[in-house]
């Protein structure tokens, strides 16, 4: 799980990278954030559940 | 914010367009980041080598298959991959050159190659460049024959660059390769700018040797690169170690000299091997490459007084511009001098640029979006009608 936050990152880092430098999302780039953020979150939640519990 | 003491996390291409001329064809790709998260640790890759422990033959990670793979998308008959192209040139000139021996090479030449020379204690000699920037055939025959005026005997082996470090230009690698074989001199093709950016063929371009640059052009971390070279050169520059211990009788197996045993381990080589992929279906789409950089050469060229000083139409992205009766008109009574222009377009989000450089500088537009060139040409115009500089239609 820890790998995966870090990669679900990586593919936010090269979205940057691919709209720098005003970041101005198109509608798929929009969509592609959200699930990216939204697996992030999900994947954060198993981390704390399997580390703190 | 740090990723160490003292070390700022470096974030150049996520928050601003990058054109650094040498920086284009090695930004990673997604895969190559995360290969780099799991393999940092120093000899990652070396979990699984089993006999006859060398890096090439190891299966897990695939590196044996990715070393197939990389010799047969070059057309090439083996392949190594070494840190750097800079280790290329240096494992074949130490394989071919001695003392006093002429070399081969052009007046566009990267250092790096001089300086493999220069190990060998051999003596450079150099193919002139035409009017063009260009390095010929008919040139590369004529030094030859100089070469063996001079010295009684010809080059011991030619290095030619296919695209050149200073203008981005491509020179005709293939009638130099037929040239110089003529005359039974070995071809060492520097593919640091065409490796991972463009189609590569060894066997068409009839060279003895491939040498690419994994951090320049395959979207891999520094230091990589590539070596492949023709069966028959392979045996010369892959020999395997023949020495032996007086006291111990100890011999080391199949390593290479050259190689200095294994090569490229951990982070590099999977960052190299991560990309790959991409790298291969890239090469496939260069025209588009070729697009986006001439929507940023005609903006600038719509500045009145700008000179392209590469070839033009364009064969790559690198391209070398002269911007003296245009951008560094300002820079003659601009309060900021040079640095006007690089501070406006850092300001506009772009970075890559030498600093205070208003004369002739070089960019490369290498992977940039579309949609990031047009924003690039616009900037450039943007920058000259703020400072007062006439637009051609």
């Amino acid at each position: 799980m820890t790998f995966q936050a870090l990669y679900t990152l990586t593919d936010l880092r090269v979205l940057l990278r691919e709209t720098a430098p005003r970041h101005m999302l198109d509608e798929n780039q929009s969509m592609e954030a959200r699930r990216l953020l939204e697996n992030l979150e999900r994947q954060v939640a198993s981390l704390k559940q399997e580390i703190l519990k | 914010m740090r990723c160490g003491s003292g070390i700022e996390a470096r974030q150049v291409n996520e928050l601003f367009i990058n054109i650094d001329p040498i920086q284009a064809g090695g930004r990673l790709t997604a895969d190559a980041m995360k290969s780099v998260i799991a393999y940092g640790d120093g000899y990652s890759v070396c979990d699984n080598c089993r006999k006859p422990n060398r890096l090439d033959y190891i299966s897990k990670p695939p590196i044996a298959e990715f070393h197939r793979d990389l010799a047969a998308w070059l057309n090439m008959d083996s392949v190594r991959t070494v840190p750097g192209a800079r280790r290329g040139f240096q494992a074949v000139a130490n394989t071919y050159v001695k003392k006093g021996d002429p070399v081969l090479l052009t007046s566009l030449s990267h250092y790096t190659e001089f300086l493999a020379i220069e190990e060998t204690r051999g003596i450079a000699r150099e193919i002139p460049q035409d009017s063009g920037h260009t390095i010929t055939a008919d040139a590369a025959a004529a030094k030859i024959e100089e070469v063996k005026r001079e010295f009684g005997r010809v080059p011991v082996l030619a290095f030619i660059d296919h695209v050149d470090y200073q203008y981005g230009n491509m020179h005709d690698v293939k009638a130099i390769a037929k040239v110089a074989h003529n005359y039974d001199i070995p071809v060492l093709y520097n593919g640091a700018y065409t490796v991972g950016i463009l189609p590569v063929d060894g066997k068409d371009l009839g060279v003895d040797f491939v040498v690419g640059s994994g951090h320049k052009s395959m979207a891999a971390p520094a230091p990589s690169g590539v070596l492949a070279a023709t069966k028959e050169r392979s045996a010369e520059v892959f020999r395997t170690t023949a020495i032996e211990g007086d006291v111990t009788k100890r011999k080391f197996g199949i390593k290479e000299p050259e190689m200095m045993g294994c090569t490229l381990m951990g982070a590099t080589l999977v960052g190299m091997m991560a990309s790959f992929p991409r790298v291969k279906e890239r090469v496939k789409h260069f025209a588009r490459e070729l697009e986006n950089n001439d929507i940023v050469l005609k903006a600038l060229l719509s500045v009145s007084g700008t000179k392209i000083l590469s070839e033009y139409p364009r064969n790559h992205t690198l391209t070398r511009i002269d911007t003296i009766a245009s951008f560094d008109k300002v820079a003659e009574s601009h309060k900021k001098r040079g640095f006007y222009f690089s501070g406006a377009l850092e300001e506009k989000g772009i970075v890559g640029i030498i600093p205070g450089a208003t004369k002739v500088w070089k960019f490369n537009t290498y992977g940039i979006t579309t949609k990031q060139a047009v924003y690039l040409a616009g900037a450039f115009t943007d920058i000259a009608r703020e400072n007062g500089l006439p637009l051609v239609p």
